[in-house]
Order: structure tokens, then C-alpha cells, then sequence
């Protein structure tokens, strides 16, 4: 693969993470609508798989452990589950992520 | 509206608090442009936007094209980053590229081909702010959180998450972009089902140094910029998709979009991907030493044409990224001129709509035809097949063709002390083995014959 020469220093997930502007909702404006869908029926973990911003999280007792303040609001979880069991609303007055590049 | 008959007649004191000739939800570039077009007729617009400033919600890669916009004013104050001089498509294997690159000196000569980077977070806001100097009323921080239907099912206004947040206007525009939860939440579109949409991650890079970096790494003269776009498998794995990296003022946009059906199956995850890419040998010296100063992500709605949703209700329109109003063929990458001509549709025919006094979705109809008949819909009718069949081909497409080209290539201009002729040949038999001899290429070109022909 690339030479040390051609290699890029990547950020890590937390340091890209720091470069939005956040502001807590104080709620988390993500959830799921039944959680024995995520225990029982799905084998597939795509909202996990998707997130680009480890939002979701694999849990140990198969629900998904959701880190809401991560969230860069690009909504590809709701889009991803199969069951259409993710809730998904806009963090309130403007809170969560502001972008200044976007 | 029957409580509208006497709108030739206003009344001598108005009330403005809660009442609006028409609400845009959403001031990204449809929602502006379509507020900019309706305030400049004399009608009495509010925007809602849920950011703190308009864009501060939005994610972009991106180039912008100006027409439209330029139609609707006048843009030398625009926050335009650098115009276009270059466009370069980079076909990536694994570890190699097989590139085209056009820059047309015509490009350098105003308007630039009409197509500038641009950085949304500082564009967005300008091009509200027209429509504010126009006469529209900007609120900013609201959520809207449905829609207020009369009995017959008429759309009358929004409910917000502002206390008494209720404002009320015979019509509604939906500019949310792809994350169109009112809209989905009052039965005017279903979600879309997961392959047609694509989720994207983008960094913007900046670059220490004495403030030419960016002229200096990609060869620019004054205000210049590129646009590179990259496919095959350095550029996004296996998924069905494609990788960018833009020039703006001082920084570098560098991200990339695939499928969320792909996203979920056969992929690392998108930061991972979007590492990948970044170390990718013809990618990497172009953005080493940089530091990483926004990361962000959205999604973007693909399905083309055929997942268009119905664009008028009674009351209400839907445009931009909410109408699914995105072309993405892996050479012409748009949606934000597409958002732009369809705000300024969808304004115009609520114009000549009120005007009658009636907004029900057959008076609205104005403005699906007239988006039939722009450049929106052509261009999206005339790539929907291109993307379906591109969708079949994908492992040719994105894998196997661009190694073979890669490894084809290396092969014609290797330097030893055979004749030319066998690395020719073997070079062309590389290419020929992967697309299934002269007969596979034959079934290749007229499968995609229509790219150049139609």
C-alpha cells in the first residue's frame, strides 16, 4: 500500500469529532422505536455499520448503545435500518452540530 | 384561501406575527431562492431555518453553478472561493491512478463556466440574506415540527418548537434538503428506501505554510481552482460511489459518497474509508501535512428520476434535496443548482398561484411543469438509466476495469528492451481478458452508447 513517504497523518475519529461546534440538546434527539426489534430481529447492526460518527454503538445486551452527542446529524442510521426502528428528530432551536466550512 | 378573497384589498394593518403570504422551510439554496424569487414579486415570505445561521446545517463538497443564481441576483459579492480552472477524473486502483484532466483555457475567462467552490456555511448565508434585502423575513434556531392542515386537508402553516410557534400562510415550500422529516411526517413522501441514498463524509484541510500552499500543490494562478473527482476502488473500496477533493480559498474539501446499501454490507466504516482514500499514493501528496480543521457528514438523495416524489400538495411544494433533485452520473456531480432552478420554479408558480387566490396542488402545477421542461428533470431522466446499469456493472466498472487499465497501462509504456509492439499487445489483451475479449467490449460500448449519442 503507500510508502511512508506518501503516508497522511489521520486524525482520529475524537480529534475530527472536536473540529464541529456542539451544542448539547440536553436530550438525545435519536432513539429506537422498539427495542426488541434490536434485540430479537436484527442480526445486522447497519446503524452501526453506517455511522460516520460512532454514534451508535454496539450494546452488550444487543440494543444500541446511542452516543447522541456525537451526532453530525447526517441521518444515514435512520436510512440504514432495516426495520425502520430508528428514531430520528432535528436537536432542538438550532443545538447539536454547526458547521462553518460546510 | 377563503379568509384571503380581500388580498387585493389588504387590510390597513396587517398582521405579520403569525400570518405569511407563504413559509419556506428550510434556507438552504432552494429555500432561498425560492423566497428571493417570491419577495422580489411582492409577496410576504418567512424562512425557518433550524441552524443558527443558514448553512450552518449544510454540507457540501462542492462546486456550485451559477446560472440560476445569477438570474436571480447579482453575485460579484457572493462569498465564491475559486472559480474552476481544471477538472481532473481519477480512476483509482488500489495502489495506482489512470487520470484525465481538462482545463479548457476558456475556463480562466469571465463567468468561468459558471462554476465555483464554494464553502456553505458562508454561502448559504449570503444568498439568504438576498432574499432578506428583498423583503423576506428570516427566523433562525426553529425547528418546524409539522405541518397545520385545514379539515378538507389543505395545508395552512407550520407548527414550530418555539412557544405559540404557530405561523400560518396559504402555502408551504419544504426546503429541509435530504433529511426531510416534515415532510415525511405529513405523508408528502416516503423515506427513501437505503439504495438510493448515499452517505458522505468530508474533511476540510488547511495547510501550514506562507500562504500559497494551496497555488503551489495543485499548480493554481491567482483565483483558480480544481475539481477532482476519483472512482474505483482507491477511491471508495468495493461500495458504488466516488471520492472528491476541491480547492477553495485556503483550505482543501476532500471527502466521499457511497451507497448506504453498500455502506452497511461490504465497507470499513466511512472515516475509515475516507483514511483510506487519503493514503491513497495519488492522493496523499496532495494533502500531506495538512491538518484536518471540520469534519462532517450528510446524506445525499440519489435515486434519480424515477424516486422523484410528487413536488405539489395541496398548500405545500417540495424542492431541492427534500424533491430528490440530485444528479450524480460520476462526471456531472449537481444538486445545489438543481435546488436553486427548483426554488425559483416552485416561487413562480406560487406567484401566479396566489394571484388566483387558490393554492391547492392543482394550482401549483406551474411549477412541476416547468421543471419538467428545465434542465432539472432533462438531466435527470436522460442519466436514469446510466446509473441503473452502472449499478449492474459496478464490479467491472469500479474493480476490474481500473486495475485492468492500471496494470494495461504500466504495460504499454514499460521501458525495456522488447519492441514496442508486444507491450502494445499485451497491454490491449489485459483490457480485452477483463471485459470479456472484442466481443465483451462491443456489449460494453453499446450498452453505454447513449452517454455520447443521446
Amino acid at each position: 500500500m503507500s510508502t511512508t513517504q506518501n503516508s497522511v497523518d489521520n486524525a482520529s475519529l475524537e480529534d475530527r469529532l472536536y473540529t464541529v461546534k456542539y451544542e448539547d440538546p440536553g436530550e438525545s434527539h435519536l432513539d429506537v422505536k422498539v427495542t426488541g426489534i434490536c434485540e430479537e430481529r436484527c442480526r445486522t447492526d447497519d446503524c452501526v455499520d453506517v455511522c460516520p460518527a460512532d454514534v451508535w454503538r454496539e450494546g452488550e445486551d444487543g440494543v444500541p448503545h446511542i452516543a447522541y452527542e456525537n451526532c453530525l446529524e447526517c441521518s444515514s442510521c435512520r436510512f440504514a435500518c432495516p426495520h425502520n426502528n430508528v428514531v430520528w428528530t432535528y436537536p432542538e432551536n438550532g443545538s447539536g452540530v454547526t458547521y462553518s466550512f460546510g | 384561501m377563503s379568509e384571503d378573497d380581500d388580498r387585493a384589498t389588504p387590510p390597513a394593518e396587517p398582521n405579520y406575527d403569525d400570518e405569511f403570504d407563504a413559509i419556506v422551510v428550510g434556507a438552504g439554496p432552494a429555500g432561498s431562492a425560492s423566497a428571493l424569487t417570491m419577495a422580489d414579486a411582492g409577496l410576504d415570505v418567512i424562512m425557518i431555518e433550524r441552524g443558527a445561521y443558514p448553512g450552518a446545517k449544510n454540507v457540501f463538497g462542492g462546486v456550485l453553478y451559477t446560472p440560476t443564481i445569477r438570474e436571480l441576483t447579482d453575485i460579484d459579492d457572493a462569498p465564491l472561493e475559486r472559480y474552476v480552472g481544471e477538472k481532473r477524473f481519477g480512476m483509482l486502483s488500489p495502489e495506482d491512478e489512470t487520470a484525465v484532466s481538462v482545463k479548457p483555457n476558456q475556463w480562466h475567462q469571465e463567468p468561468h463556466n459558471d462554476s465555483y467552490t464554494v464553502l456553505r456555511g458562508d454561502f448559504d448565508e449570503w444568498f439568504a440574506e438576498q432574499a432578506v434585502e428583498a423583503g423576506a423575513t428570516l427566523i433562525t434556531e426553529t425547528t418546524v415540527t409539522d405541518l397545520i392542515r385545514e379539515d378538507d386537508g389543505q395545508i395552512v402553516g407550520v407548527d414550530t418548537d418555539r412557544p405559540e410557534g404557530e405561523l400560518r400562510a396559504p402555502v408551504v415550500v419544504l426546503a429541509e434538503g435530504g433529511n426531510s422529516l416534515v415532510a415525511e411526517g405529513a405523508d408528502l413522501k416516503d423515506p427513501s428506501p437505503r439504495e438510493d441514498v448515499a452517505v458522505a463524509v468530508k474533511e476540510v484541510i488547511e495547510f501550514p505554510g506562507d500562504g500559497n500552499e494551496i497555488e503551489d500543490r495543485f499548480r493554481l494562478t491567482e483565483d483558480s481552482g480544481v475539481s477532482y473527482h476519483y472512482f474505483g476502488e482507491g477511491a471508495v473500496g468495493d461500495a458504488f460511489g466516488g471520492a472528491f477533493m476541491y480547492t477553495n480559498d485556503d483550505t482543501v474539501s476532500i471527502g466521499l459518497a457511497y451507497r448506504i446499501e453498500d455502506a452497511v454490507t461490504s465497507q470499513p466504516k466511512p472515516e475509515q474509508t475516507l483514511n483510506e482514500f487519503k493514503s491513497h499514493p495519488a492522493v496523499a501528496p496532495l494533502v500531506r501535512g495538512g491538518r484536518t480543521v471540520e469534519y462532517s457528514a450528510k446524506t445525499i438523495p440519489e435515486g434519480g428520476a424515477d424516486a422523484m416524489p410528487d413536488l405539489v400538495h395541496d398548500g405545500a411544494v417540495l424542492v431541492g434535496d427534500t424533491a430528490g433533485l440530485v444528479l450524480n452520473n460520476g462526471v456531472h456531480l449537481e444538486g445545489t443548482n438543481m435546488a436553486v432552478e427548483s426554488g425559483y420554479h416552485a416561487g413562480n408558480a406560487i406567484i401566479t398561484a396566489m394571484a388566483n387566490d387558490r393554492t391547492d396542488a392543482n394550482a401549483l402545477l406551474e411549477y412541476p411543469r416547468n421543471l419538467e421542461e428545465s434542465f432539472v428533470v432533462q438531466n435527470l431522466e436522460r442519466y436514469e438509466w446510466l446509473m441503473e446499469t452502472a449499478v449492474e456493472d459496478k464490479d467491472l466498472l469500479f474493480r476490474d476495469l481500473p486495475r485492468a487499465i492500471a496494470d494495461a497501462s504500466e504495460e504499454y509504456f514499460s521501458i525495456d528492451r522488447d519492441p514496442k509492439a508486444e507491450h502494445a499487445d499485451e497491454a490491449k489483451d489485459r483490457i480485452l481478458q477483463t471485459i470479456g475479449g472484442w466481443s465483451g467490449a462491443a456489449k460494453l460500448a453499446w450498452r453505454y452508447r447513449k452517454v455520447m449519442t443521446s
